[in-house]
């Protein structure tokens, strides 16, 4: 019983957290119509379950924010980092270490990739010193 | 018990002297074409605007087989629900597309918005019935996340579209930034 204050501390801490963060509504909205809810996407829409593949390699860090997608999602700087904090997570099952910051994002996202699938396969094949 | 009985053969003898058979039939014609008219009394389409329909929305708005249903506030063709299928369901014969273009409507019996998915059906020729343009926080080709112009089919096994579902999928925290 002597548990059960400190129980609901923790509960009540982890409530306003809960209520502002906009990740899964942003992914919703911005995403999700494509990529579909499970992230599975289709026949004509990469699956952002292959994201595994480029976990830890050189340049997929930046190509996350590059891709079209993320790079012209109609969101502010700060809740597109904070989306691809939350996402990467999803999808790679590791959290972007360090995490995107809002003025990462922001210089990023001006040079959107170009030939995103062929930049994609550039990442992926490279040779690990 | 026998009381009942007389009360009633009473009646019943009464009402046979008083009233022909000719009577009765006219009486009951009156009753059946008055009723089949009183929609048409403005009483009556007066009241269809409290009535509760879908969502606990009153009136048009309330009832997915209208282009005023208010999950339509975005949608761009012919709704499902005319087509022999529902506002969530394909009709038969027809797949409803994985890829779909998503936005928000705002209910206004609860005055929240929620997030809607208009996921296309596909795989028979278009219905042609219902057709339904309303466009709100609709965006050009350019924005082609947000435009319904496309055909959304393409993620589908056949790309012949049919009709259009406005399926809802959760409570959204903000309305879309188009609106």
């Amino acid at each position: 019983m002597k548990r059960l204050p400190f129980a609901v501390g923790l509960l009540l801490l982890a409530l306003p957290a809960r209520a502002d963060s906009y990740e899964e509504h942003d992914y919703i909205l911005n995403c999700s119509g494509c990529h579909r809810m499970d992230g599975r996407g289709s026949r004509t829409v990469p699956s952002l379950l292959d994201m595994e593949e480029l976990r830890g390699k050189p340049g997929a860090r930046e190509y996350w924010v590059q891709v079209p997608g993320a790079a012209q999602a109609p969101l502010a700087d700060a809740r597109l980092a904070a989306l691809l904090n939350w996402l990467v997570k999803r999808f790679t099952g590791q959290s972007p270490n360090p995490a995107y910051t809002d003025e990462e994002v922001r210089r990023l996202r001006r040079t959107p990739a170009r030939d995103p699938l062929a930049e994609r396969a550039k990442i992926r094949d490279a040779k690990v010193r | 018990m026998s009381r009942l009985d007389r009360w009633f053969e009473g009646m019943s003898r009464q009402s046979a002297r008083r009233l022909s058979r000719r009577s009765w039939l006219s009486r009951f014609g009156g009753v059946l074409v008055g009723g089949a008219a009183l929609p048409l009394l403005p009483v009556a389409r007066a009241a269809e605007k409290n009535k509760l329909g879908e969502d606990g929305v009153k009136g048009r708005e309330g009832d997915p087989r209208r282009c005023e249903y208010w999950r339509h506030c975005a949608i761009d063709g012919f709704l499902c629900s005319c087509c022999g299928g529902s506002h969530t369901a394909c009709p038969p014969g027809t797949e409803m597309s994985p890829v779909t273009w998503i936005g928000t409507c705002r209910n206004p019996a609860d005055g929240i918005d929620y997030i809607i998915s208009y996921n296309d059906c596909c795989g028979k020729t278009f219905c042609g019935r219902c057709m339904c343009n309303r466009n709100e926080g609709e965006r050009p080709l350019y924005h082609w996340y947000r435009n319904n112009d496309i055909n959304w089919c393409g993620g589908a096994k056949t790309q012949t579209y049919s009709c259009s579902t406005a399926v809802l999928v959760k409570a959204a925290k903000e309305p879309q930034p188009e609106k």
